[in-house]
């Protein structure tokens, strides 16, 4: 098993180098092309929210690690925020309330709940992990 | 990260504005461009996505804005050469709804009659 690993600076742009990454990571490993967007969309997703909510500022950084298999790819995203009480996958839809008092977010954690086949979520008072396993086969 | 006029390019008809997404990534990097870029709308709103190549929840944001922001004139958003992925992404979130996707045939016909009445009358 190849493992990669990335740590960016808390700052939304570097965001981009992990979603190319990962992107270039599943078509390496076959993913087929709509997996390798699921792929990109799911880690987007993380990895913004790492940073936005995982200590915040260019003095934070997130860690990403990669971990290839023969049929599976994992992505750990770990940020060293102060944690959160739950993974909230429960937003799912745009809602005609969250247009009028302009809740126009919340979407991140539904969407990755979604487009991955696995995910676990560890999280304390010192940080967060959340661990996505894609399979190249739905 | 980069300027409004690199962001959007607008097309213009009576009552029709079409803005083309030029970055080909709508996130939280973009949105605020895009944002600035489309504040004059007009009763149709098309957004193109045709050089879009990914969107994820910060640029949804972006979008829905332009829905409340549209919604509070009276006017429609609609959106043109959005990508499989992308279409399969809007109904999950049910987007769709507040933001439906036009055919380009579509569109096409309705500004040729537009024009055709500016024309005839």
């Amino acid at each position: 098993m190849n493992r990669i690993h990335l740590n960016i600076p808390s700052d939304l742009v570097f965001e981009r180098v992990v979603r190319a990454s990962a992107a270039e990571l599943g078509s390496t490993m076959g993913f087929p092309r709509e997996r390798v967007e699921d792929l990109k969309l799911a880690v987007s997703e993380a990895v913004t929210n790492a940073i936005e909510h995982g200590g915040g500022g260019m003095v934070g950084s997130v860690e990403v690690i990669f971990s290839l298999h023969a049929d599976q790819l994992e992505v750990e995203i770990i940020d060293h925020g102060k944690g959160i009480e739950h993974f909230n996958t429960e937003r799912r839809v745009v809602e005609e309330d969250n247009l009028e008092s302009g809740m126009l977010r919340g979407f991140g954690s539904y969407l990755i709940s979604e487009l991955v086949d696995q995910y676990e979520v560890q999280s304390s008072g010192t940080g967060t992990s959340l661990r996505l396993r894609i399979f190249k086969a739905k | 990260m980069s300027d409004v006029q690199s962001v959007i390019r607008r097309e213009e008809w009576d009552d029709v504005v079409l803005l083309h997404i030029l970055t080909n990534s709508v996130d939280a990097v973009s949105a605020a461009a895009i944002e600035h870029a489309c504040t004059q709308m007009k009763p149709i709103t098309v957004l193109d996505f045709a050089d879009v190549a990914f969107i994820n929840s910060a640029g949804i944001s972006v979008l829905l804005k332009f829905v409340v922001a549209a919604r509070k004139n009276g006017y429609k958003v609609f959106c043109l050469h959005v990508s499989p992925h992308h279409q399969k992404i809007f109904k999950m979130v049910e987007m769709t709804r507040f933001m439906p996707m036009i055919e380009e045939q579509d569109l096409a016909a309705y500004t040729n009659t537009q024009q055709s009445s500016i024309s005839n009358s």
